[in-house]
């Protein structure tokens, strides 16, 4: 009877992989993005044009409790499998599992990890977790905060014993390097969510915000594959290369040898038919300043192909030489079968902060359409070495602005264009790659870029629609970073360049999630510091109303401010365009605005990502707006995906911070989005429609949904 | 209790804004009526620096992952709700490396050194550190036309 259960069991995980590996059914949603093709795409198509504004809320699921302290900065996406709901949540970032109809709470599992989770760089609750079957066995796997890999039984939260140590792989071993200074506070982490193709999880790894390092010495990013039944670890991959290993040459000065980062911190896309990774890799040790590490610094900001099997690399590419301006690939690269000139082609394309799609044939490596190495400008900072070239895909056309001229900056007015130009004198400005500035108080005080930090397209990534071929990606268009670089004191950091603004204290620059963790400790009160003990905040601090970079209140750069694009992969245009946001109060209620007709603008942010069902593309908005008619929140748009066009938005009581799913389940689909954000702690929110518009599960989609 | 109302009544006589005094159910006051003191916004700042400042920016205006503390985006997330809210947010989550860290007192001078960079009015009163009387002063956008 075992025999034959045993044999059962081998002949369906035999069927799966002969079929593509796991094929969730139409309705679930059973990856972070979906499949492991970074798509966001569901064909569902109850909830639609016709019925989108009628949608009510289901259930919610407030995660205030899973924690020691209520979490604002909720960004996963849950998965949904067979009824249930999986997702990370919470400060503790417990793997919990909801019931898909109504949201109660099935299981949940959380780890204290003590002084090693209150190091973490990348704590909170993460983007989520990922899930495996074989068709018998159901299993969840999610990284801590603390660096862990932790496998449970979905069907009960339980650890499964038998995969690692009693459940849990310690990802501070087995990673060809000694974490330092020791595996407690050793600095590596992760927060985005394992993907699980065929049998292999792969774990990537992220550090903390690279503006101001404390040293040029970081530990590594390597990324590497563990089996998902018993958590051993199959291979790995060196972001930077070893001593003897191709690519070690574009580190001078032995500067591989104690140069950190260059991880995988973002979604990792697979394609399981081809057996192929597509791992997009981050900055090296420190964001702004690359003197310590000249060359062009290999893997760093590559897109990098390597075996599902053994890790081994098979291609790369590298969009950003000697990486001076954080444009780490912070997205899922999206894998898409398409038609080019008539030709059929497997692509993998990679959406990026700088609004460049890089287009890849994903066997070979070869750009689809041609990139040029133009020439860009060398700077001034003293011991920085510079890339004299850099890559310009010739199609598609950037989406989203990627540098800053005068003509970007607002111009709703003579006089506020001229306050403008004003305000930006003391900045150095220029296209994509205009280097960072040693910042000086006579000026430039620093390098003004878009596209960079922020984005363009963040980790919320891009969706794919394989019924019209279209790239689907939110982007910022208007988030500004001045690069301003500084000699930090000594006792700060060992490097000679950290980001920061002269006549100003130079300051390490946290982010959050740091410390911020269930086992960060929960403090004794401070005394009152002594007032006037520390050094003011400069020049533009006080009395701003809006920040050093705004013209009297309003954003220095003109709208659209936030953009979701459609960009065609058969020809390689962009489809459509269109702003995604309400105009904020700010500009809506500027005195100096009174009477003007203004377009909808759009909003700045970077946490918006996209959904994509049969009809259409579905996203929330990043910002809270006000408005006399409706009061207080953000919407949730829905657009005609064939063309843009807004066919119907439901109020949210708080921003989108992580990106929607949807899910088909008992003949209703839902859509789940993770809300959060100002006053309003973190919920998952789900969207269903009225009893009296529910259409059976079963009826075959219409003609007016096909076009 | 008796004290805060003395407080309270002391501040609007201060800001000749008596009017207001019978509406008792709704939040009585906002940000524009003068809430905080110059002397205290003057306190606040260094330790809005010293405690705010590396995530969200000297001048307020944010930083990659902090949101903005002064402006038109920070105006739309908090316009509608009370100081209180905006207090609590403070007081339990922030400073992001050490939540929950600092006292009532200092996060009451760091909110005072807020709404002076919002450009709100100083008055004659401190901002109060209970959340419940934090709770009676509504955040504004635009300063209504009652009081223009």
């Amino acid at each position: 009877m075992t025999i034959f259960t045993v044999r059962i069991a081998t002949f369906a995980v035999t069927a799966l992989i002969a079929f593509g590996q796991f094929k969730p059914k139409e309705g679930e949603w059973a990856s972070y993005t979906a499949d492991t093709w970074g798509s966001r795409y569901r064909p569902l198509d109850q909830i639609n044009a016709s019925n989108f504004s009628k949608l009510e809320v289901a259930w919610r699921f407030k995660t205030d409790s899973l924690g020691n302290r209520p979490e604002f900065k909720l960004e996963g996406t849950p998965l949904m499998v067979n009824g249930v709901l999986y997702t990370t949540a919470g400060s503790r970032r417990a793997a919990i599992a909801l019931d898909a109809a109504t949201g109660e709470l099935m299981w949940v599992h959380g780890e204290r990890e003590g002084e090693r989770g209150a190091a973490a760089p990348r704590q909170l609750s993460g983007r989520g977790l990922a899930y495996w079957s074989d068709g018998k066995e159901e299993r969840i796997l999610y990284v801590t905060p603390g660096y862990r890999l932790i496998c449970l039984n979905a069907k009960n939260g339980q650890l499964v014993t038998t995969f690692g140590k009693n459940g849990v792989v310690d990802l501070k071993l087995e990673i060809d390097q000694q974490i330092l200074p020791d595996i407690t506070t050793g600095e590596i982490g992760l927060q985005s969510a394992p993907v699980v193709a065929k049998d292999t999880i792969i774990i990537g790894a992220a550090f903390r915000e690279g503006f101001t390092p404390k040293s040029k010495r970081n530990n590594k990013g390597y990324v590497r594959g563990f089996d998902v039944r018993t958590g051993k670890r199959l291979w790995i991959f060196h972001t930077i290369p070893t001593a003897n290993e191709p690519g070690r040459d574009t580190w001078l000065n032995g500067s591989a040898e104690y140069s950190g980062n260059t991880g995988v911190w973002t979604q990792i896309s697979v394609d399981e038919q081809l057996g192929l990774v597509y791992l997009p890799v981050e900055t090296p040790t420190s964001d702004y300043y690359g003197g310590h590490r000249p060359g062009n610094n290999l893997y760093s900001e590559s897109l990098v192909c390597v075996d599902l099997k053994t890790g081994v690399k098979k291609w790369h590419y590298q969009v950003v030489h000697h990486p001076l301006w954080d444009m780490d690939i912070s997205s899922a690269p999206i894998i898409a079968d398409v038609t080019v000139n008539g030709q059929p082609r497997k692509v993998v394309a990679q959406p990026s902060k700088q609004g460049f799609l890089y287009v890849f044939d994903r066997i070979t490596g070869k750009p689809i359409w041609d990139f040029e190495e133009r020439a860009v400008e060398k700077g001034t900072v003293p011991g920085e070495w510079y890339s004299p070239t850099q890559p310009f895909p010739s199609k598609p056309p950037s989406y989203s602005r990627n540098g800053i001229s005068i003509n970007d900056l607002i111009d709703f007015t003579p006089a506020l264009r001229d306050e403008a130009v004003k305000l930006i004198s003391k900045y150095k400005i220029g296209p994509v790659f205009t280097p960072p500035v040693e910042s000086k108080l006579e000026g430039p005080l620093a390098t003004l870029t878009l596209g960079t930090a922020s984005g363009g397209t963040n980790w919320p990534g891009a969706s794919y629609d394989p019924d019209n071929h279209n790239v689907i990606a939110y982007a910022c268009n208007a988030c500004v970073t001045a690069i301003g670089l500084v000699r930090p004191p000594k006792e700060m950091s060992d490097m000679d360049f950290v980001h920061g603004t002269a006549g100003r204290e130079v300051r390490m620059v946290t982010g959050p999630g740091e410390n911020a963790g269930a086992d960060a400790p929960m403090p004794t009160r401070a005394p009152a510091a002594a007032p006037g003990g520390a050094a003011p905040g400069g020049r533009a601090g006080g009395g701003g109303g809006g920040g050093a970079l705004a013209v009297q209140g309003l954003p220095l750069i003109k709208p659209p401010y936030g953009t979701i694009s459609a960009i065609n992969l058969d020809r390689g245009e962009i489809a459509w365009q269109i702003a995604h946001g309400e105009t904020p109060d700010v500009v809506r209620n500027h005195a100096a605005l009174k009477g003007m007709n203004i377009p909808r603008t759009g909003q700045t942010g970077y946490n918006v990502g996209t959904l994509i069902t049969k009809s259409l593309v579905i996203a929330g908005e990043g910002q809270l707006t006000n408005l006399p008619e409706r009061g207080r929140g953000a919407m949730l748009r829905a657009y005609d995906k064939t063309n843009g066009k807004e066919v119907g938005a439901v109020l949210m009581p708080a921003p989108e911070t992580g990106s929607p799913m949807t899910y088909m389940w008992k003949g209703k689909q839902y859509i789940v989005i993770a809300v959060s954000g100002g006053a309003y702690s973190g919920e998952y929110l789900a969207f269903t429609l009225p009893e009296t518009d529910e259409k059976p599960a079963s009826a075959p989609a219409t003609g007016r949904q096909r076009r | 209790m008796r004290v805060a109302m003395i407080a309270a009544a002391g501040l609007m006589l201060a800001a000749g804004a008596a009017q207001i005094v019978s509406r008792a159910e709704e939040p009585a006051r906002s940000v524009w009526d003068g809430v905080y003191t110059a002397e205290q916004a003057k306190r606040g700042q260094p330790l809005y620096v010293k405690a705010c400042g590396s995530c969200h920016a000297g001048d307020l205006s944010g930083g990659e992952s902090a949101p903005p503390l002064a402006g038109g985006e920070f105006m739309s997330n908090w316009t509608g709700l009370t100081v209180g809210e905006l207090f609590e947010r403070i007081r339990i989550t922030m400073p992001a490396d050490k939540p929950g860290k600092l006292s009532r007192e200092v996060n009451a001078d760091i909110l005072a050194y807020m709404l002076e960079a919002n450009r709100f009015p100083a008055g004659a009163v401190e901002l109060p550190r209970a959340t419940e009387l934090l709770k009676q002063i509504k955040i504004e956008a635009s300063k209504p036309e009652s009081k223009k």
